[in-house]
C-alpha cells in the first residue's frame, strides 16, 4: 500500500465526492421523465379511470382480444384504463409486491390458484353483491371464492385433465377410453407394444410439473389436507406413488418430462396420453407438423380406482378481482362485463378458445358447437376441484416439496413410503407457517 | 555417453555418429512431444470452444428453425429447414426497439456513473490514509453480499416514496448498487499500481490534487476504467429482476422485455425469442470486440507489484 501524505480532510473530500456522486445522480434523475407512477392509498372509488393488470396483455395471442374488450369499454363508458402486465411466471410476486406498496389499483386478472395468496393481503374488494348478476356456473363461482368470500369473478373456467391421441389408440386397437386405473395400465401396455419409441403416457416426471400427481393421489383416496391436517404420507398417497413408480419403471411413462416435453412428444405422435389444460389442444396442435392432430385430440376423464368413483381433475382458469380504493366501482363493473357479457365472452372464446364461466356463455352457439370444449366441460371440468393447498400462501413451496420427494422415489433414491412420509412432514411444516 | 568419453581410440567418428544418433532421436522426441502437446492443446481448445459455443450454436439453429422444427423431439443438431421469418418479425415489433433503446440508455449511464463515482472512491481508498478507511472498504465489499431480493424490496419502497418508480433514474441507481462496489475495488487495485512518486512529482511541479487525479492518474488508469465500465455495462444490460420490478413497460429494458414478449402462460415462442436474443446481443459483442484489449489489461492491472 502506498501513501501520498495527503491530509485526512482531503481524503475524506475525495470519498465525499464519490458518495455525493450517487446522491447527485438521484437528484438529477428526479428530472427524468416519469412513467406515470400511481399510488392508491385509498383514492376515489368513484373514479371512472382505473388500472387493469393481466399477464395476458403481454402475450401475442391474447393481447389483441383483451385490448378489444378494453377499447370497447373505454368508448362506452368514456373512461381510461391503464394496462399493466408482467410475465406469467413473475406475475404473482410482482403483483403482491406492488399491491403491498399501493401501486396496484383497479381490476386484476388472477390465476385461480393465486386467489388465496392475494386475498390474504386484505386489499381485495368483496364482489359478493355483484357475483349473482353474472349467471356463472357453480363450479366457476366457487373458483373465485376464498374463505367463503367472493373475491374474484370467474373469467375462464376449465380444468387440467388427460388428453388422448385417438389415432394412436386406434392403431393399438383400443376402442374405448379406459375408465379404471387397471384398464388404464393395460391400455398403456398395449400402446407400448406399438414400439417406435412411443411413450404411452407423457406424464410429468420433472419437479416443475410433478404437481400433476396430486389428482392421481386423490384418485387413490388421499385428501391431501383434511381440515388443517396434512394427509400426504397416508396409505392412499403411498399407493398412488407406488403405482406411478411402477409406470415409470415399466417405461409406460418417461423420465424427465414436463409440460413442454409432453406437448412436443404428443405433437409428434410419440405419446398417446398427456396432462394439459383445455387450451392444450390449440397450443400442442399449433406446434405439430401433423395438421390433423387437432381432430385426433380427445378429452379423457381421469381413470378412477373403482368403477363408479368420480374422476379427479384440477380446476384451472382465471378470475378478475378488484382492488379496494381508486376506481373500485368502475373496475367492478368492468370485471362483471368482461366475465359475463354474453357477446364479449363468446367473442373471447372465438379468439382464444378459453371456455366462458357462465351458463349462457357455455350455451352460446360458438361454444356449444365446439365438441372438444363441450366434451371437456362435461367429462372433466364437471368434477374438477381446486387444490386444497391454494388457500396457503406457501402453495408454491408445498408443491415443490412434494414434487421433490416424488422425484426421489421415481429415481430410486427413496422408497414411495419414505418419500411420502417425508413430503407429508415438510408440507405440515409449511402449512404451520 | 560413457563409451564416447572413455575410449579415445575410437576417434571422432563414433562420437559424431553417437551424437548424431542421440541428437536425432532427441530432436525426434522433442518434435513428437511438441506435436503431442500441440494436439493436446488444440483438442483442449476445441473442446472448450465447442462447450462455450454450443449454446450460441443452439441459439442460432433455433432462431433459424420454423416453429414445428424447433419443437422436434429428439432435437436435431442440423436443421433440415431454415427460415428467416423469426428475424423479419423482429423488425415489425416497435416495442422491442423501445426495450433496446432503454437498455442502451440505462446500461450506458450505469457504466459511466459507476466508473466516475468509483474513480473517486477507489482513488481515495488507494492513495489516502484516514481513520475508518478499511471499514469503508469492507462496507463497500459487504454491500455485494446482500441477496438482490432484499435490496429490491428496500429499493422499491424508497423509490416509491420518492416517486421515482418507472423512471430511468430508478433503474440506473438500482443497477449502480451492484456495479459500483465491483468498480471501486477494481479501480482501487489499479490506482495501487501507480507509483506515489508520480503524484509527488506532480505536486512539486505545482499541480493541484484535483489536476493530479484528472491529468496524470486518470489517463494512466484509463484501461482499467474502461474495463470496469464494461463490467458495469454488461451487468446493467443483463439485469432482469430490478428492471422488471422498478419500471413499467415504457421504461423496461431488454431482459424483462424479451421475457414478457415471448414467454407466456401456455407456451414460449422459442424461435422468435432466440432470434431476438441474437440480434440484441450484437451491440454488446461489438463493444467487447472493440474494447477487449482494455478489458484484459484492466483485469490484470495490479496483479504484479513493481
Amino acid at each position: 500500500m502506498t501513501t501520498s501524505g495527503i491530509s485526512r480532510r482531503n481524503a475524506l473530500r475525495m470519498f465525499g465526492i464519490g458518495a455525493l456522486g450517487v446522491a447527485g445522480a438521484g437528484a438529477l434523475g428526479a428530472c427524468a421523465p416519469s412513467g406515470g407512477s400511481t399510488t392508491s392509498g385509498g383514492g376515489d372509488t368513484k373514479s371512472k379511470n382505473f388500472d387493469f393488470s393481466s399477464w395476458s396483455l403481454n402475450e401475442a395471442t391474447a393481447k389483441p382480444a383483451i385490448e378489444k374488450i378494453i377499447a370497447a369499454w373505454e368508448k362506452a363508458e368514456k373512461s381510461k384504463i391503464r394496462t399493466v402486465s408482467y410475465p406469467y411466471n413473475e406475475y404473482l410476486s410482482q403483483l403482491t409486491l406492488k399491491l403491498g406498496g399501493g401501486e396496484t389499483t383497479g381490476a386484476v386478472h388472477l390465476d385461480m390458484a393465486w386467489l388465496g395468496t392475494v386475498a390474504q393481503m386484505g386489499k381485495l374488494a368483496d364482489l359478493g353483491s355483484v357475483a349473482g348478476k353474472g349467471g356463472y356456473t357453480d363450479v366457476a363461482l366457487n373458483s373465485g371464492k376464498f374463505d367463503g368470500t367472493q373475491y374474484g369473478l370467474p373469467w375462464n373456467t376449465g380444468s387440467i385433465g388427460l388428453i388422448a391421441n385417438a389415432k394412436l389408440l386406434k392403431k393399438a386397437g383400443i376402442k374405448e377410453h379406459p375408465t379404471t386405473i387397471e384398464e388404464f395400465e393395460a391400455t398403456l401396455r398395449e400402446l407400448k407394444g406399438l414400439g417406435g419409441g412411443i411413450v404411452p403416457y407423457a406424464a410429468a416426471t420433472k419437479v416443475a410439473q410433478l404437481k400433476d400427481i396430486f389428482p392421481w393421489m386423490q384418485t387413490f383416496g388421499c385428501t391431501l389436507v383434511d381440515g388443517d391436517k396434512v394427509t400426504i404420507g397416508d396409505d392412499a398417497s403411498i399407493d398412488a406413488l407406488t403405482w406411478y413408480k411402477k409406470l415409470h419403471d415399466a417405461k409406460l411413462i418417461a423420465a424427465d418430462v414436463d409440460r413442454f416435453d409432453a406437448r412436443a412428444l404428443f405433437g409428434q405422435g410419440k405419446a398417446a396420453f398427456y396432462d394439459d389444460a383445455i387450451i392444450g389442444k390449440g397450443v400442442t396442435s399449433a406446434q405439430s407438423k401433423d395438421k390433423t392432430l387437432a381432430e385426433a385430440m380427445q378429452p379423457v376423464p381421469r381413470p378412477v380406482l373403482r368403477a363408479g368413483d368420480s374422476p379427479r381433475a384440477l380446476l384451472w382458469g382465471g378470475v378478475i378481482a378488484v382492488v379496494k380504493g381508486k376506481g373500485q366501482d368502475a373496475a367492478t363493473e368492468f370485471a362483471l362485463h368482461t366475465t359475463s357479457d354474453r357477446a364479449t365472452t363468446s367473442q373471447y372464446f372465438a379468439d382464444l378458445a378459453l371456455p366462458p364461466s357462465t351458463t349462457a356463455g357455455l350455451a352460446d352457439p360458438k361454444v356449444a358447437q365446439d365438441t372438444f370444449t363441450t366434451e371437456w366441460t362435461e367429462k372433466i371440468t364437471k368434477t374438477a376441484t381446486g387444490s386444497p393447498f391454494w388457500r396457503f400462501a406457501q402453495n408454491a413451496q408445498i408443491e415443490e416439496a412434494v414434487a421433490k420427494q416424488v422425484q426421489a422415489a421415481l429415481v430410486g433414491k427413496a422408497s414411495p413410503k419414505d418419500a411420502m412420509k417425508q413430503a407429508g412432514k415438510e408440507v405440515a411444516d409449511l402449512v404451520k407457517r | 555417453m560413457t563409451s564416447t568419453t572413455t575410449s579415445p581410440l575410437s576417434g571422432t567418428e563414433p562420437l559424431k555418429s553417437v551424437a548424431t544418433r542421440t541428437g536425432g532421436s532427441t530432436r525426434r522426441r522433442i518434435r513428437k512431444d511438441l506435436l503431442r502437446s500441440r494436439v493436446a492443446a488444440w483438442s483442449a481448445v476445441l473442446v472448450i470452444g465447442a462447450f462455450g459455443m454450443a449454446p450460441v450454436y443452439w441459439l442460432l439453429v433455433t432462431a433459424l428453425s420454423p416453429t414445428d422444427q424447433a419443437f422436434q423431439f429428439p432435437p436435431k443438431l442440423i436443421p433440415t429447414e431454415i427460415t428467416f421469418h423469426n428475424f423479419s418479425a423482429l423488425a415489425e415489433n416497435d416495442q422491442l426497439l423501445k426495450y433496446l433503446v432503454n437498455s442502451m440508455i440505462v446500461a450506458t449511464i450505469t457504466a459511466v456513473l459507476s466508473v466516475v463515482v468509483a474513480t473517486y472512491m477507489g482513488y481515495s481508498f488507494s492513495k489516502f490514509r484516514y481513520r475508518g478507511r478499511r471499514s469503508l472498504m469492507h462496507l463497500v465489499l459487504a454491500s455485494q453480499m446482500f441477496p438482490q431480493a432484499l435490496l429490491l424490496v428496500t429499493l422499491y419502497t424508497v423509490f416509491s416514496s420518492f416517486g421515482l418508480l418507472n423512471t430511468y433514474t430508478a433503474l440506473v441507481l438500482s443497477f449502480t448498487t451492484f456495479t459500483m462496489p465491483l468498480c471501486v475495488w477494481m479501480l482501487k487495485g489499479i490506482f495501487d499500481t501507480i507509483p506515489d512518486a508520480l503524484l509527488e512529482a506532480a505536486s512539486i511541479d505545482g499541480a493541484s490534487r484535483w489536476r493530479t487525479l484528472h491529468s496524470i492518474v486518470a489517463p494512466l488508469a484509463a484501461p482499467g476504467m474502461i474495463a470496469a465500465g464494461l463490467f458495469a455495462f454488461v451487468r446493467g444490460w443483463n439485469d432482469f429482476i430490478f428492471a422488471l420490478t422498478l419500471a413499467d413497460k415504457e421504461k423496461q429494458t431488454l431482459p424483462p422485455g424479451l421475457v414478457s414478449t415471448y414467454i407466456g402462460e401456455f407456451q414460449t415462442a422459442w424461435p422468435e425469442l432466440m432470434a431476438a436474443s441474437l440480434v440484441v446481443s450484437i451491440p454488446v459483442v461489438v463493444a467487447f470486440m472493440f474494447l477487449q484489449r482494455y478489458l484484459v489489461g484492466g483485469m490484470t492491472a495490479g496483479s504484479v507489484k513493481s
